[in-house]
């Protein structure tokens, strides 16, 4: 006989799994949209998506699970649909990988002239699958993101050792003026590091609604010296978040 | 009109405010108010620096939005300031200062009022959506750089720009500046060469300045006694004009030298110097002392000379008064070491007076030798000198000048501005 109590517990408790799911879905594929927002939106929608079909496959097996139903085929179901996913988007999946580690090891942005893989042209884009660039011939080569991790790229950019370009993200709760100040008078204290032609460059990026990305351009003196004053400008940086935020 | 918003009209003038215009302001007024009545611009906002007025106000139409910078920033901001004119006028000393200008803490402040600047553009592009950005003037430079917007973005270059006297190691920040910019507009022809040679690899321009000639009228004969008298000028004194703030930059002292040298010849020349401070050498703008100090030499100047009773120090003079001293005059003399464009000769020509105007000046360009006005080198006081006596001496040759001056004034006149400018905004914002 079925006890009417414990199963109208179990449809409360599925009730409260799908709700969650639903937020955690809303939350999740809202956030995979944030982080996509620069790439092309065909392709930021088909992330939220995956996030949003994921989160709600993993809340309906837990939520099955606790109605005390077997959900090991839909798990079964899922585990393949996820390898599937994995297989068919590893390019992609590799690209914006590669896409992250360019960001941070690969030393050049666009504006500057690379030469990479028997190609060679000036960078007018970086998005997550791939680097564009312009080649002699006005053609556009777009070259996938993963050929910068197994092959050798040579940034043919004049002065390109010698810049130094430090990203920088302020809270809007801060000052941008005064803080763009302060650095510079920080900076100014290791001037004897940098090419004193070039003064210190804040670009603006992006301004959100609480924050706002800046890059700041500096071109320093000695190519030996770029890991030590890139985490010296970082150090700086902090530094004089944390003084402005403290007089304000 | 908007909340706590001041209309300027509704003030009085000289008793709750004192209007002295430098030379950008006074051809960027006419021209917008010029574009306001013929229907080119809908709305025009004005930001600039203003420590000491109203934080929004109304002037003909415009809205005037102040920056204002705290004194011991304005102090910086300053010396950046007139580090950049010194150099871009040729006189400025100590090459060390220059070359670190860029890592000095004023350069800080400097880049402060820049990006103050540009974030209250930036909001209020935000809320009106502007068509095109203008700025006017190297104090603002950097601002197209900071305020990162995809609208047309034109920069006014007002100052000299000549390769020979700008330092070859400022090329690399000026050109970043630049850079960001649709067009860059200058007041002569050899500017924009300089600045192509400085890296900039945008769009360039040539627009003369321009003036309302409608703004200056004829003063009648009892005005004139009255500012002779104001000043202590005699019936049979020989005037030469001098309009210019008191500025090293603008050469006083070759006039006063050189009136020493002609007064030999001619004992009732006088030499009259109508201005005083710009805005950074005022006690009201920036605090700095340069024109208290720079009057103070001349006075001196004056003095070991044995011309002090010939050299007239009006200060500061109400327009109607200005006119009047034009109408007195014999002739007019810009004798600046350098000068970006040099309206002053305008409006020479417009009173219908020769000048005599320094060779390193942009309006140069538009002077025929002997024909509107003749040039001079201000670093030859003896050739001004000679160039004074003669012209003072041929009454005939003066009124040639003047007639063809007039002519020539017309390059410069509003209506021609308006129409330059508009074609030029037109053609960038695809109007």
């Amino acid at each position: 006989m079925v006890d009417i109590a414990s199963l109208l517990t179990s449809l409360v408790y599925f009730g409260i799994v799908l709700a969650i799911t639903w937020v955690a879905a809303h939350v999740g594929s809202s956030l995979m949209g944030r982080q996509m927002s620069r790439s092309t939106p065909a392709v930021a929608v088909l992330a939220r998506r995956a996030v949003w079909l994921l989160v709600w496959s993993v809340g309906v097996i837990f939520g099955l699970q606790v109605l005390g139903l077997n959900a090991e085929v839909l798990l079964v179901f899922v585990a393949v649909l996820g390898a599937g996913v994995i297989v068919s988007l590893r390019n992609p999946i590799e690209n914006m990988g590669s896409r992250y580690f360019t960001d941070v090891y690969v030393p050049f942005r666009v504006g500057d002239s690379i030469s990479v893989n028997g190609f060679s042209g000036k960078v007018i884009e970086m998005n997550t699958i791939s680097t564009v660039v312009l080649d002699d011939q006005n053609h556009l080569v777009s070259i996938p993101n993963t050929t910068f991790m197994h092959d050798i790229t040579v940034n043919v950019t004049p002065r390109a050792w010698k810049e130094l370009v430090v990203p920088v993200v302020v809270g809007n709760d801060i000052d941008l003026a005064e803080f763009e100040s302060q650095v510079m008078k920080s900076l100014g204290k290791l001037q004897a590091h940098f090419d004193k032609r070039f003064p210190p460059v804040f670009t603006l990026k992006s301004k959100g609604a609480q924050s706002t990305e800046l890059t700041l351009l500096l071109y320093i003196q000695s190519p030996e010296e770029r890991d030590v004053m890139l985490a010296e400008v970082n150090k700086r940086i902090t530094a004089t978040i944390d003084s402005v935020r403290k007089t304000k | 009109m908007r909340r706590g918003e001041v209309r300027l009209s509704s003030l009085k003038e000289d008793l709750d405010y004192r209007f002295s215009p430098g030379g950008v302001t006074r051809m960027v007024l006419p021209l917008l108010k010029h574009m306001q009545r013929s229907g080119l611009t809908k709305e025009a906002h004005w930001v600039s620096l203003n420590p000491t007025g109203p934080s929004t106000f109304s002037l003909d139409g415009t809205i005037l939005h102040s920056i204002r910078l705290e004194k011991s920033r304005l102090r910086g901001y300053g010396m950046v300031k007139e580090t950049i004119l010194g150099r871009a006028h040729g006189i400025a000393e100590g090459g060390a200062a220059a070359r670190e200008m860029f890592w000095s803490e004023e350069f800080a402040e400097y880049a402060h009022y820049n990006r103050l600047t540009a974030e209250l553009i930036r909001r209020l592009d935000s809320t009106h959506d502007f068509d095109l950005f203008y700025i006017h003037d190297f104090q603002q430079l950097p601002v197209g750089h900071m305020i990162r917007s995809l609208k047309p973005k034109i920069f006014r270059w007002h100052i000299p720009f000549e390769e020979s006297v700008i330092p070859d190691f400022w090329a690399e920040p000026l050109s970043t500046y630049l850079n960001s910019y649709d067009l860059v507009v200058a007041s002569a022809g050899t500017y924009l060469d300089s600045i192509k040679k400085f890296g900039y690899r945008g769009k360039t321009r040539k627009v003369y300045p321009y003036v309302d000639p409608a703004a200056y009228s004829r003063p009648t004969p009892a005005e004139v006694a009255e500012v002779s008298r104001s000043f202590e000028i005699r019936r049979r004194d020989e005037v030469v004009l001098v309009v210019a703030r008191m500025d090293p930059l603008k050469g006083q002292d070759r006039a006063i030298r050189a009136l020493a040298a002609a007064s030999r010849e001619m004992p009732r020349l006088k030499l009259v110097l109508v201005g005083n401070g710009s805005f950074s050498g005022s006690g009201l703008g920036l605090g700095l002392s340069k024109s208290e100090v720079w009057r103070g030499a001349l006075v001196k100047l004056a003095k070991e000379l044995g011309v002090a009773d010939q050299v007239v120090f009006t200060g500061h003079v109400r327009q109607q008064q200005l006119d009047a001293l034009y109408e007195r005059s014999a002739l007019t003399l810009l004798p600046s070491i350098r000068e970006g464009f040099g309206l002053v000769v305008v409006e020479s020509w417009l009173h219908h007076r020769a000048p005599l105007v320094t060779s390193r000046a942009g309006i140069a360009e538009l002077v025929k030798e002997g024909e509107n006005g003749t040039l001079i080198d201000p670093d030859d006081v003896a050739g001004i000198s000679e160039k004074m006596l003669e012209l003072l001496g041929d009454s005939e040759k003066r009124e040639g000048m003047a007639r063809e001056g007039v002519r020539t004034a017309k390059l410069c006149s509003v209506d021609v501005g308006v129409r330059d400018e508009s074609k030029m905004i037109a053609d960038l914002v695809g109007g």
